[in-house]
């Protein structure tokens, strides 16, 4: 019996400390972080001197390895973006729409993601539907900001690409109002009023806009491009956590107003909830995979249990056979414990978590000259909840002046 | 005693399984022209090579290229990209340019506004304003002779397994009047499937 208890003290041991991390910090994939990737990612920040609102972000991008990299760049691009830092953020959104782009059907990576043993979160993020999409929109408005109209179109048509659904929700697929009002835009600006018009006809047959936005006009020179609130959240449900989920973060502003010198320039509802896309996608065929492991964990769990279980009965028998019996069905149990325990079920639940709720996409023909706007969010009600001021100049001769404001 | 060890190596195995780390991956250098390992459906560089390298062999083949007395000046424009891909038209424009100087023999020169102009406008403005001396050289701007352009437009679909893309890259040399001389296109169409993990 000193073998069974060997075996059964290894199995706990095994079984306890199966996964057990080392100290250090984490990365999103819940996998240590090498010390020496750390160092330099740092040493490559001071020498990029990436202000400090995005170093953590270029940081982690370097440190965290490929199944992160993305996932960085996306957050840290986005809030270079706000910053002003443009160059940076298209830099760092660039690195992503690489890795986004990449198709990786045969990559060992993602054929190892699929393993019952390993977690869906240690696959290279490229973010779901929802994400890859509006990594395109903003990249195209760095675009637009550089009057490169002709790669803007490009980033707003590729949105609407990687709108893609499962067949359980067939209407859903490219239905972002904000990418074809911006596809709009920049066809007028790049001489191409005919793909405009086509992308505005598009638009009458989507159904998740939150309400209907004044188009751009062919003279318009100015986008104002407002966001509010903050992303849906993602969770897991489900027995085991395989269900991917998400949650509304609900923000009262329900309409944007552009306002300069006591004149109201332009309004306008919401064109994009990312809530809405995130929530249309439809089923996904990683959830077959995800309700698989999960299957498996619950029939290696029931197994050990019902295995243990007729070990016990063995053991309340005399005799060799008897002792053989408890023996083969005690190692099974614990056999099967061990699969169930190291089957890791857990849908991936990394997240471009800086987006924001919503997108509004207002634009308006200013004459040139030195300028002050004021951006005001309202409610339901018509009562300003926030409002920025800020000055910006518009240029004689400038086709277009990108004016990026978060409320 | 054979089952317990197999009891073993096999709960040994399965925890071994379960936490081994993927291999990082290494940086190596690749054949600019290859196509990448973990490519998309997008424009990549071995599409802006080979149509470049299309086009120069037809303009320098051109009669009014070929049979110049004097090499011909030739204007390159910005690529205008009407697809669904990004472009870096710089590099397009930088490859192209570069591709019909190797190949030309001398048959064609290029204007280089985008490289100097800036530069040399603001010289001759300082000269002219007599805040620096007068060099040696007076400028003396060339202007082009032909204009080669180039305009990539695309068909792109998607599904949930993954994408297909086609794409026609149009070049056009139109000379000082207008007139369309030449044109040629160059297309090309991939397919690709991604991993059902992002389906």
């Amino acid at each position: 019996m000193r073998t069974w208890q060997a075996i059964g003290t290894l199995a706990a041991i095994a079984l306890l400390t199966g996964c057990a991390t080392t100290r250090g910090p984490l990365s999103a994939s819940g996998r240590p972080i090498p010390p020496a990737a750390l160092v330099a990612a740092e040493t490559l920040a001071d020498e990029r001197q990436v202000p400090a609102p995005v170093r953590p972000y270029f940081v982690a991008m370097h440190a965290e390895g490929r199944e992160n990299q993305t996932l960085h760049a996306l957050r840290g691009g986005l809030v270079a973006l706000r910053l002003g830092e443009f160059a940076l953020a298209a830099e760092l959104l660039d690195v992503a729409a690489r890795d986004v782009e990449s198709l990786q059907e045969g990559a060992a990576q993602a054929r190892r993601a699929q393993s019952k043993f390993v977690r869906e979160q240690e696959k290279w993020f490229k973010g779901e539907t929802y994400e890859r999409s509006a990594l395109y929109v903003y990249r195209g408005l760095l675009y637009l900001r550089e009057h490169d109209f002709g790669n803007a179109a490009a980033c707003f048509k590729r949105a609407q690409l990687h709108d893609i659904t499962g067949e359980d929700a067939p209407g859903f697929a490219g239905d972002w109002y904000s990418a074809e009002l911006l596809l709009a835009l920049a066809s007028y600006r790049q001489g191409v009023p005919e793909d405009a018009v086509r992308a505005l006809e598009r638009t009458k047959s989507f159904t998740v806009k939150p309400g209907e936005v004044t188009p751009p006009q062919p003279g318009d020179n100015l986008l104002v491009f407002v966001e509010t609130g903050v992303a849906p959240v993602k969770y897991r449900a489900g027995q085991y956590g395989e269900q991917l989920r998400f949650r509304e973060m609900p923000t009262p502003i329900r309409t944007v107003e552009l306002w300069e010198a006591g004149q109201r320039r332009a309004a306008g509802p919401a064109a994009e909830s990312l809530f809405a896309q995130a929530t249309t996608r439809g089923t996904r065929q990683v959830d077959f995979i995800l309700a698989g492991k999960a299957q498996f964990k619950q029939g290696t769990e029931a197994g050990a249990l019902a295995l243990g279980m007729g070990a016990v009965i063995a053991s309340q028998h005399r005799g060799r056979e008897a002792n053989i019996a408890t023996g083969v069905l005690a190692g099974l149990a614990v056999i099967s414990a061990i699969a169930s325990s190291a089957t890791t079920p857990e849908a991936d639940i990394r997240a471009w978590e800086n987006l924001p709720n919503a997108l509004y996409v207002l634009t308006a023909s200013v004459p040139p000259g030195e300028r002050e706007w004021e951006v005001r969010g309202l409610d339901a009600r018509g009562g300003v909840v926030q409002s920025v001021k800020l000055k910006l100049p518009i240029e004689t001769g400038s086709p277009l002046r990108v004016l990026f404001v978060k409320l | 005693m054979k089952i317990s060890i197999i009891a073993g190596l096999g709960a040994s195995v399965l925890w071994l399984a379960g936490c081994a780390s993927a291999p990082q991956p290494r940086v190596k250098y690749v054949d600019a022209g290859a196509q990448g390992k973990f490519g998309g459906t997008g424009i990549e560089s071995q599409d802006i090579g080979a149509a470049a390298q299309k086009a120069a062999q037809s303009i320098i083949n051109l009669p009014e290229i070929a049979r110049a007395t004097t090499p011909p000046i030739v204007l390159i424009t910005p690529v205008v990209n009407r697809s669904a891909a990004p472009v870096d038209t710089d590099l397009y424009t930088t490859k192209l340019r570069g591709i019909l100087m190797s190949s030309g023999g001398g048959k064609v020169r290029f204007l280089a506004r985008d490289a100097g102009a800036a530069v040399s406008t603001a010289e001759q403005q300082m000269r002219d304003a007599g805040q620096v001396r007068a060099g040696g050289a007076k400028r003396d701007a060339h202007t082009y002779d032909y204009i080669l352009t180039a305009e990539v437009r695309g068909i792109s679909a998607a599904a949930r397994e993954g994408r297909s893309e086609y794409f026609l890259v149009a070049f056009k040399l139109i000379n000082v009047d207008d007139l369309l001389l030449w044109e040629d296109q160059y297309e090309v169409k991939k397919e690709g499937r991604d991993a059902v993990i992002y389906r």
